[in-house]
């Protein structure tokens, strides 16, 4: 980033950005300093990409037009703390509307790419075309700047996510990867393609430690393109800390932002595998497809029971305190970590554990385990799977694929491998396009064509304006569970105004956890900016900057062709509520429906002028 | 008066799980909190009687009392 001022919000167009531009077809480069054009321009991440891709018109993911953005944001690579991210985003293949046309999407992970690849001094890659051949793209930095080369991939064919990853390391020092494992290759069959990202606990340890930009596809995406990796080398470039910047890393670790993420050894809550506690005390916990039974099933996978078998290391990416990553590691005669299994996440382990009836720790992280070094989305992944068990369920004398039930590891386990290697297509192009299929679709659990993460969609209607996926890009999840809202008030205002904040984490390149209630408009990132970069951007620039990127999103859509009936949930909520959990009925037909009018009321009037008049053809 | 706590995830460890204890009556939520030495940043729900209540409201006799841990992202 080149800054020629101090205020970015006024004078945009003051502060350039790195691109090049890569036709994977011809193999030309064009590297080009882009000034902004706005606020969201400069924070970077989806405020900038979904803008590049606004001017394009796509109708279906797989065509030469569809360009792979991948880019960082303003703090990524900076000493603020979780300054880590990588955003890939183009037109995905597995969300789309119901008119058939892909929605715009981006997905985000950590590790240590993002920081790698921004002190190459490049700010954005756009990936246009497809190569004949598989390659893989070297980032580099050179005295006269950053420089892209393809090289040829051939080698990597076949390999699982972290293979590939390990192979470029021993041929790459000083460098950090992104990379698709086989379902990536076989995006024709499989539409779920995650990119992984190393760490470097993975390319000290060995093991497959990886981060993962998994939600929307943007691995199957590469694979079309035929680009099966990224490698970022350069020096590390990290500022010394300066006292404001310390202040806030600090403040994140210790104040109220992550306390809760940090290990439980060190006086935390122990990461996001806490949810399974709380959201049990309202069995609210997804079981079997999203319909928990009120009985202690999903307190087989609470860490306290998973301790007594297995070791669990709290580890993080690098210069992180917040220390978020559960791996799980077999536990030796000595009460030693012996080998290492699978991260628990939250996300993960509920959706390939529990509500695949899967109650069994190690059970539960061989499935995290194949899916990560298969590179597949684990949350769209996880749910197509429990719809077929679902179907499988009601339908015994019409069992769908290899007949697997609820619980039934070895069948389940099958049906993972199966779709990575692209021989089941009806899992690989998810629940929506499936349940379109067996015309069973009220409990296919995907909002607008992506699959729902584990939260219930009854404590969640928010769910249904999430722009890139149900707690990623709309922060209602706990509004009815931690803070008791159900009210349509507090949903309107949450929705429209407080929690769709969330994005801006996805701009400015830091984690969510970073400041998971508050967002990026406060003044610990003011103050970031300050003392990192020297610009002066107030909190209101920054929270105007975020709500237009978001209404952008939700503008895109719409031209996508999604309808205001799209802006739902499964209806299975309401055709079949579930007495078990212990939480205010908000998911009625009624208070969707009230919440659907009052959404768009505020919604509608601020929608025009966000996108380009004239788009490309 | 007796109060039924029940406790949460990690606010289990070192404590308990359930236990009905005895307070004068005036005892707010937040006093309970504070004597279980239940460190703030980590509160994130407090039910009574099952419903979401506010960490500064006071009991009754024969309430019961819900701590939860913060949970938010996945
Ligand atoms: S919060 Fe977690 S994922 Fe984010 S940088 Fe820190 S350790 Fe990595």
């Amino acid at each position: 980033m080149k800054y020629f001022t101090s205020d970015p919000a006024a004078e945009p167009a003051s502060v350039q950005y790195t691109r090049c531009t890569v036709d994977l077809k011809s193999g030309k480069m064009q590297m080009q300093d882009v000034p902004c054009r706005n606020l969201e321009d400069v924070l970077g991440g989806f405020g900038r990409s979904f803008q590049i891709l606004a001017e394009r018109n796509i109708s279906q993911a797989y065509c030469d037009e569809n360009p792979l953005i991948v880019n960082t944001g303003l703090l990524t690579g900076s000493s603020a703390m979780t300054g880590m991210r990588t955003y890939f985003s183009g037109y995905s293949p597995i969300k789309e509307s119901k008119k058939g046309l892909p929605a715009a999407m981006w997905s985000t992970g950590s590790g240590n790419f993002g920081a790698k690849l921004k002190w190459t001094g490049l700010d954005e890659l756009i990936f246009e075309n497809r190569s004949d051949k598989p390659v893989y793209a070297l980032i580099s930095e050179t005295p006269a700047g950053p420089q892209v080369e393809l090289k040829p991939a051939e080698h990597l064919l076949g390999l699982s996510t972290h293979e590939k990853i390990m192979s470029l390391h021993k041929e790459y020092g000083n460098a950090h990867f992104a990379a698709i494992g086989q379902a990536g290759e076989q995006w024709q069959n499989v539409y779920m393609g995650a990119v992984a990202l190393s760490t470097d606990n993975q390319l000290k340890s060995g093991d497959d430690k990886i981060r993962f930009a998994g939600r929307g596809g943007m691995g199957s995406l590469m694979g079309y393109k035929n680009l099966l990796a990224l490698v970022a080398q350069s020096s590390d470039k990290i500022k010394p800390l300066t006292p404001e910047v310390k202040a806030v890393n600090i403040n994140v670790v210790k104040g109220g932002g992550a306390a809760r993420l940090q290990p439980i050894s060190r006086g935390g809550g122990g990461g996001t595998w806490a949810a399974y506690d709380v959201l049990q005390a309202f069995h609210a916990v997804p079981l079997n497809n999203f319909r928990p039974e009120g009985n202690d099933l999903p307190e087989k996978l609470f860490r306290s029971q998973v301790e007594k078998q297995y070791v669990i290391k709290s580890e993080a990416c690098y210069r992180c305190g917040i220390t978020c990553h559960n791996n799980v590691h077999e536990k030796k005669e000595d009460s030693s970590a012996g080998g290492f299994l699978a991260k628990f996440d939250y996300e993960p382990l509920n959706l390939l554990g529990t509500n695949l009836g899967i109650h069994d720790a190690g059970q539960a992280a061989r499935l995290i385990h194949l899916c990560d070094n298969y590179g597949m989305d684990s949350i769209s992944l996880g749910v197509t799977i429990s719809y077929i068990l679902s179907f499988n369920e009601r339908h015994p004398e019409q069992l769908l694929l290899n007949g697997a039930t609820f619980g039934d590891f070895s069948r389940i386990r099958e049906l993972v491998e199966q779709t990575a290697l692209g021989k089941l297509p009806e899992i690989g192009h998810g629940s929506k396009r499936l349940s379109e299929k067996t015309g069973e679709t009220s409990y296919a659990y995907h909002v607008k064509g992506l699959e729902l993460p584990a939260y219930q969609p009854e404590t969640n209607p928010g769910y249904a304006w999430a722009i890139a996926g149900g707690h990623m890009s709309m922060g209602t999840y706990g509004l009815l569970t931690r803070e008791g809202k159900s009210d349509i008030d507090s949903w309107v205002e949450g929705i429209t105004r407080t929690k769709l904040q969330i994005v801006g984490f996805d701009m400015i390149g830091l984690c969510k956890f970073f400041d998971i209630t508050k967002g990026i408009c406060t003044q610990m990132v003011v103050d970031c900016l300050k003392s990192e970069l020297n610009l002066e951007v107030t909190t209101a620039d920054l929270s105007a900057a975020v709500r237009r990127a978001f209404l952008r999103g939700l503008a895109l859509e719409l031209r996508q062709g999604y309808e205001k009936s799209e802006y739902t949930l499964p209806a299975e909520v309401w055709e079949r509520p579930n007495p078990n959990i212990k939480l205010p009925n908000i998911s009625s037909q009624e208070f969707m429906a009230e919440l659907q009018k009052r959404v768009w009321e505020v919604f509608e009037p601020e929608l025009g002028g966000l996108l380009p008049n004239s788009i490309h053809e | 008066m007796n109060v039924a706590i029940k406790l949460v995830g990690i606010f289990q460890i070192g404590r308990f799980k359930e236990a009905v204890h005895e307070y004068p009556s005036g005892t707010r939520a937040c006093d309970i909190v504070a004597e279980l030495r239940i460190p703030a940043p980590l509160l994130g729900v407090v039910l009574i009687n099952d419903v979401h209540a506010g960490v500064e409201d006071v009991l009754n006799d024969g309430d019961r009392l819900c701590l939860l841990p913060f949970i938010d992202g996945g």
